[in-house]
């Protein structure tokens, strides 16, 4: 019974902290995006361009690795359990 | 008053410390001399310092508890500073199961085996390091929990902390990243929002302004009529 508290409220203490790193990753690589363009902007290049060139690299970002570490915030915590669970319980 | 501001701004402090210093594991050197069960009693006062009933049993107001006699080497500093005296320790040994402190621990009988095989008498002492947490608290009969023990060969072995070096380690990264989190958060989010709140309360200014002219008179009779209400 306790493993299912732990378990239920585990995965919804850690869906908040993913929640919050992913924004947070959005965030860190929407502004590198738009600061890659403003600081070199290439010739011609209008605010659509600008605003392409960001949804182009926000839609990379989506379907790339970078995005997918943040699933470790789950799987950490559960191989620091199992390997807290199993040094505490063999001798 | 001040003071108590003081007192106030470190009281956060003392309790993060406590508690810490409570759940955090702990390394004893100590030899064990006998281990015992007595039934406890709980109260209001003490159940809070007691983990639930072993694994897979059901949780009572009174139940059995095993503990462990032991004859430890004293130490400053948290344990850092070896000295040379020596005092008793008692420790019980509860599981933790699994929710709190996530020791996760549910060798508690294995565990008191291992200490009953390590029992040694004066003379021919047979020294430990006791893993545990918690505190000893004879007015509330409160015993740290013992978590692991591991034979050494003498009384004077270095002890590492390992475990707490990579927390503490893990809380000040998790606080620069909290930090970092916030920052990206204000310079993202809210800053925006405030230099576009920023932006209509100029406008509002400015309207203010040809208003407050308009007012002026206005607000000049309020504040005559205001200062009516004050003690001449």
């Amino acid at each position: 019974m306790n493993l299912i508290r732990l378990m239920v409220f585990g995965f919804l203490g850690l869906s908040v902290i993913y929640l919050t790193i992913s924004f947070y990753s959005r965030s860190v690589r929407r502004e590198k995006l738009e600061n890659a363009w403003d600081e070199n902007p290439p010739k011609g290049g209008d605010t659509d361009a600008r605003d392409t060139y960001i949804e182009t690299g926000m839609a990379e970002y989506e379907t790339g690795f970078r995005k997918k570490l943040i699933w470790l915030v789950y799987v950490i915590p559960t191989i620091s359990i199992l390997v807290i669970l199993y040094l505490t319980n063999s001798q | 008053m001040r003071k108590i501001v003081i007192f106030l701004k470190v009281l956060p402090f003392i309790f993060i410390f406590g508690f810490l210093h409570y759940v955090l594991p702990q390394h004893d050197i100590a030899r064990i001399t006998s281990t015992e069960i007595i039934r406890m009693d709980f109260t209001t006062f003490n159940r809070l310092f007691y983990a639930q009933a072993d694994s897979g049993n059901t949780e009572h107001s009174t139940r059995d508890v095993r503990l462990i006699n032991t004859e430890r080497k004293k130490t400053f500093l948290l344990g850092f500073i070896p000295r040379d005296a020596k005092g008793v320790m008692v420790y019980r040994n509860e599981d933790t199961g699994w929710i709190w402190p996530p020791y996760f621990k549910f060798d508690s009988s294995d565990l008191h085996a291992e200490a009953a095989a390590a029992i040694s008498v004066t003379g021919n002492e047979q020294w430990v390091v006791i893993t545990h947490y918690g505190w000893r608290n004879k007015f509330l009969t409160v015993f740290p929990n013992a978590i692991g023990i591991r034979q050494v060969s003498g009384p004077d072995v270095r002890i590492i902390p390992w475990f707490n070096i990579f927390f503490f380690i893990f809380v000040i990264v998790a606080f620069l990243f909290i930090r970092a989190l916030w920052r990206q958060f204000r310079q993202r989010s809210v800053d925006p929002m405030l230099e576009d709140a920023g932006d209509v309360w100029d406008k509002v200014d400015g309207h203010a302004d040809v208003a407050g002219a308009k007012a002026r008179g206005v607000w000049q009779r309020l504040k005559a009529w205001l200062s009516t209400w004050s003690k001449k």
